[in-house]
This record gives C-alpha cells, structure tokens and sequence, in this order.
C-alpha cells in the first residue's frame, strides 16, 4: 500500500521547522532502516532510570529517554474510598507540561498536551470504570472497607521534550509505583484510624507497562521511539500499551491520516515485539536506580 | 524521612532539651512570645543542624534542558530549581514589541509535588504571578536588553522541590541559565533570604523557619557593582535589627556568587577542553 505523504504538526512539533533536504533526509533513512542518528528503525534511545528523587514524595522516578526528561511521583494520602466500590482504593493521574520543555507551554499552552497524555495514562493504568482490568490493583489499597481506602495520586511533569513523552511517562510511572513506599497503617478498635507511620516498601502493584508509540511514515515502515524531527514527518501514530503477560492494555490512535486496519494489527505486532525488549531493559534500569538509591541511603 | 516527618523529629529532639536547661528557663519564658519553638536551641544550633549565619548547601548543574538555548538547575539544601531560557528570539506578540530593547518575559510554576502537601493548581495563582513578575524585574535589571532591539528572551523556571527560599533559588538559577545561553549581562544576579527568630539572625531560612512567623528578608545583589536589585521584606523589624540582618542576607548572596562564578568557570573549561583549545 502507498500512503501519500501528510505533514502533520503537533503542538509539539509546531517548532521544528525542516527544509526539505533534511525532511528527504529523514524519510530516505528510514527507508533504509538507519535513523538520523543511527539507530534501527525499532530501536529505542538509551533509557536512564534514576528514583527516588523527591524525597517528600512516597514514590518518585526520572526517565531521559535521550533528550526526553520526565519525573513522575507518586504521593499516598488516606481517604475515603467511592461508595460505588467501597473496597477499593483510589488512583489519580495528572500531568503538567513545564515551560521548560517548549516555551509555546507558557500559561495555558501546554494544557492540550498534557490532557492528552494524562488521558492516554489513565486509559492504560486506571482500566474500566470498575476499576478492572486497571494495571493497578485497587483492593490493595483498602484499609478499611467503606471508611479509609489509600489515594495515589500520580504526578508526572515534562522538563524536556525531544519526541515520544508517552513512553518516558509511561516509564516514570513505573518506576515511580516500584519506588513507592506506602506506610502500614493499624487500624484500632476505637479510634477511626490510627496509622503507624512505619515505612514499608510495597512492590506488588502495577503489574502493566505502557510502552511504544509507533509512528507511521511514509512506504510502509514504521518507527518506535520518534524524535521531534520525525514526529513532525509523521501522518500518524499509534500507542500501545502492553503487559508483562503480553496482553494488549491500552490503545491510542494519534494524528489524522486514516490507516488500514491491517496496518494497525501489523503495527500492534510490531509494538509487542519491541515492548518484551524495553520492558527487560526498564526492568534492569529500575533495579539498578534502586540499588543505587539504597547503597547512598 | 519525609519533610513532615523530619521537622517533627526536630521537634521532639529540642523540646526535651529546652525544658531541662534550668539556666535559661526564665530568660526563654519573657521572649518566647513569637514562636513556642526553638529555632535555635541553647548550644547554638539550628533545626537542621546549621549555625545561625551558615547557608545551606548549594550545589547547581548547567546544561540540563537539551532543548534550550541556556539552563541551570539550583539547589539550596531541599530546594530544586530548574530554570530554562529560550532567546533572544522573534517576539510572538508583536503589539509588545519593542523597537530598542528586548523584551524580557518570565514565567514562575511549581510541580505539583514540590511541597509538602500536594498542590492543586502549579501555576496562575497569586503567588506565582507575583514571583514571576519579581524575577522578570530582577533580571531586566542586569541584561543589556538595548543590544538586542526587537527581540524576545523567555525565562521560564520551575520549582522541583519546595523547601523555603525558593525566590532566591529562582534567581540564581535563572542567572546561571542566562549566563549558559551566552546573553549579555551587566553582573550577574545572586539572591539570599535571612530572618530573625528566637533574638538570633539567621541566613538562608527553611520551610519550618519561614513559616514561623518571624521576618523574612530576602535580597538580590549584583554582586560586583555591588547593587541591591530585590529587596523584600514581611512581617516586622525594628530599624537596627532590619540592618543587621539585610547585611547578613548580603553576605550570603556574595557566598553565593562566588559559588556561581566557580561553576561558570569549571563550565567554561569543560566547553574549552571539548572545542580542543
């Protein structure tokens, strides 16, 4: 199949302006499966994992996926959980774009961008409406049933952008929950709660990874892990978002060119393949930041 | 250990102290009006183990933000700052274009996780507005601003953690990004804040200390001219006492300065040895 060419724009891609040389230059390196700099076509850029870094916060986490630098934190407070689902706790995700990631960000700018990504992390971690199938497990987080339930609430913030942000969030999530340290709390008979600030490391949550945003360009090549320069060339993208068990998760469809299905299932297959890849290169970051993080402690 | 946590550790440590100490008993009893709290307990230390005129640890990175044409991260003990700068570049709105100086724009947001109690709203509340307009003012008043006619500098700063003086730390963050972005200033702009509790001046106040009530003065110095450019002060001072501690806040921004000047240099070289000079 021949897709034409679109040059679709992003919010954040409105800044790169190419000339046609380097757009030709792109898309004739894709075509040879050797990127602008130098990486195969489904090969990621270096992934750093560094945790820990907010200490007031229960779980926190930095990803530089190159030049992408994402924080995410995790905070826990107690409080009531939805009478609908009095045995399960809460989780909530927001995301804010810093000026200095792009400074079209400034005021209100970065508001379009950071819904989209704190809906396509939600779509991915927080599961249905129920609360199945969410990559989190909400019954941990009750304490008590129809009193005192655990909220997360997770805070991720952009610092820089270089192209494909979902995925550092997405990563700095999960680092983050692997991070968190959720005190155990004793309830008393009398009192309504009594907690007991004893700091214990919790690791049995998430169990989900959201991972690849595959872009389409140009032929009938897709890449994983866009800059910004391929981002502005894209017509195109899709979102995966896969688990450890290989099980489909989330999916977000981004940019206006129409695909043929076959296309998306071909992409889809494509995603599942890189994710097992990133997932055990995170893993291995994640437990290299940790023991890291305890050998300075 | 979390914030809370800490300053309640601190709380419980100098509490005990302070009834035993029989000597001061009744000298504490008449001047502990402000605070029910020892900021400075009777051998001289503070909350967080400091002297009375010690700073707090600096420690500052150039370069982080990729993308940017100058960026600096500070931190002053807990507080994190990151500060980023785009320019001298087209101005976006041309009815604020300026025919003989550029136009020097500033924004100030907070993370949502950088205090202790998570905030809902990081940017467009009163503080920030007014922080982001004091730091726009400081820095105009070091950049040559007439070498670059018709043109727009955007420093934008974002705090990571919040843990008192985070004005200060704005500024000297923005001044080392400045300075990384090769924009042409007069001096460079270091900021310090002092106060005063329990009778004692003290340098470079935490949160716990800042939010004790007591006066809280924060100075910005171009350190070379030897020029206040920020002087804020709230609560109240007498006139001697107020002297006293602005010339201690003073002290700590040339302390600071001379920290700057040393990353900027050690920068300097790093980029020298990588041109190969």
């Amino acid at each position: 199949m021949d897709l034409t060419f679109q040059l679709f724009m992003y919010v954040l891609a409105a800044m790169v302006g190419l000339s046609l040389g380097e757009q030709t230059f792109i898309k004739g390196g894709i075509d040879q499966d050797l990127r602008t700099d130098g990486r195969k076509r489904l090969t990621y850029r270096p992934i750093f994992v560094e945790t820990g870094i907010i200490p007031q916060a229960s779980g926190s986490a930095r990803v530089k996926l190159g030049a992408t630098d994402v924080i995410a934190s995790v905070k826990a407070e107690l409080g009531r959980p939805n009478p609908s689902y009095p045995d399960k706790g809460k989780v909530s995700i927001h995301v804010d774009c810093s000026p200095t990631a792009e400074p079209s960000f400034e005021g209100r700018g970065g508001e379009e961008l950071s819904t989209e990504l704190c809906s396509a992390l939600e779509r991915c971690l927080l599961g249905g409406k129920s609360g199945a199938g969410a990559g989190i497990d909400l019954s941990s987080l009750c304490i008590v049933r129809g009193k005192v339930c655990w909220d997360l609430y997770i805070d991720g913030l952009v610092v820089s952008s270089d192209g494909n942000v979902l995925d550092a969030l997405g990563a700095a999530v999960k680092a983050a929950l692997s991070n968190t340290a959720i005190p155990k709390v004793q309830v008393s008979a009398n009192a309504p709660s009594d907690e007991q600030p004893e700091v214990d490391v919790s690791d049995e949550e998430f169990l989900q990874f959201d991972t690849s945003g595959v872009p389409v360009i140009v032929g009938r090549h897709y890449i994983a892990d866009a800059t910004t320069e391929e981002e502005s060339q894209m017509s195109s993208a899709v979102s995966v978002s896969i688990n450890r068990q290989g099980r489909i998760c989330g999916l977000t469809k981004r940019g206006g060119a129409g695909l043929h299905p076959t296309v998306i299932l071909d992409m889809i297959s494509a995603a599942k393949h890189v994710s097992e890849q990133l997932m055990n290169k995170l893993d291995s970051e994640i437990a290299a930041a940790e023991a890291c993080d305890e050998m300075e402690s | 250990m979390g914030l809370k946590c800490l300053a309640q550790h601190y709380l419980k440590s100098t509490g005990p102290s302070f009834i035993l100490t029989k000597k001061n008993k009744p000298l504490r009893r008449r001047t502990a009006s402000l605070s029910k709290m020892e900021f400075v307990n009777p051998e001289g230390l503070r909350l967080d183990g400091r002297r009375p005129m010690e700073m707090r640890q600096l420690r500052a990175e150039i370069g982080v933000v990729s993308k940017a044409d100058g960026s600096a991260v500070f931190e002053m003990g807990n507080t994190k700052v990151i500060a980023a700068v785009y320019g001298p570049r087209e101005v976006q709105n041309r009815s604020q274009q300026s025919n003989d100086e550029a136009l020097v724009r500033c924004e100030y947001s907070m993370a949502n996780f950088s205090t202790g109690d998570r905030m809902r709203k990081p940017k467009g509340d009163r503080r920030s507005t007014e922080i982001s307009m004091v730091i726009r003012q400081t820095m105009e008043a070091c950049i040559l601003t007439h070498l670059m006619p018709r043109s727009q500098i955007d420093i934008f700063v974002q705090v990571l953690q919040a843990d008192g003086g985070t004005r200060s730390a704005c500024i000297n963050a923005a001044t080392l990004a400045l300075a990384d972005a090769g924009i042409p200033m007069t001096d460079i702009v270091t900021s310090c804040s002092a106060g005063f509790l329990n009778g004692t001046p003290l340098l470079d106040l935490n949160y716990v200390e800042d939010s004790a009530g007591g006066p809280d003065v924060t100075v910005g110095i171009l350190p070379k001219l030897d020029k206040v450019t920020l002087l804020q002060m709230d609560s109240k001072l007498q006139m001697e006492t107020f002297e006293t501690v602005m010339q201690l806040a003073t002290e700590g921004c040339k302390a600071v300065a001379s920290y700057i000047r040393e990353v900027l240099l050690e920068n300097t070289k790093q980029l020298e040895s990588r041109r190969g000079v």
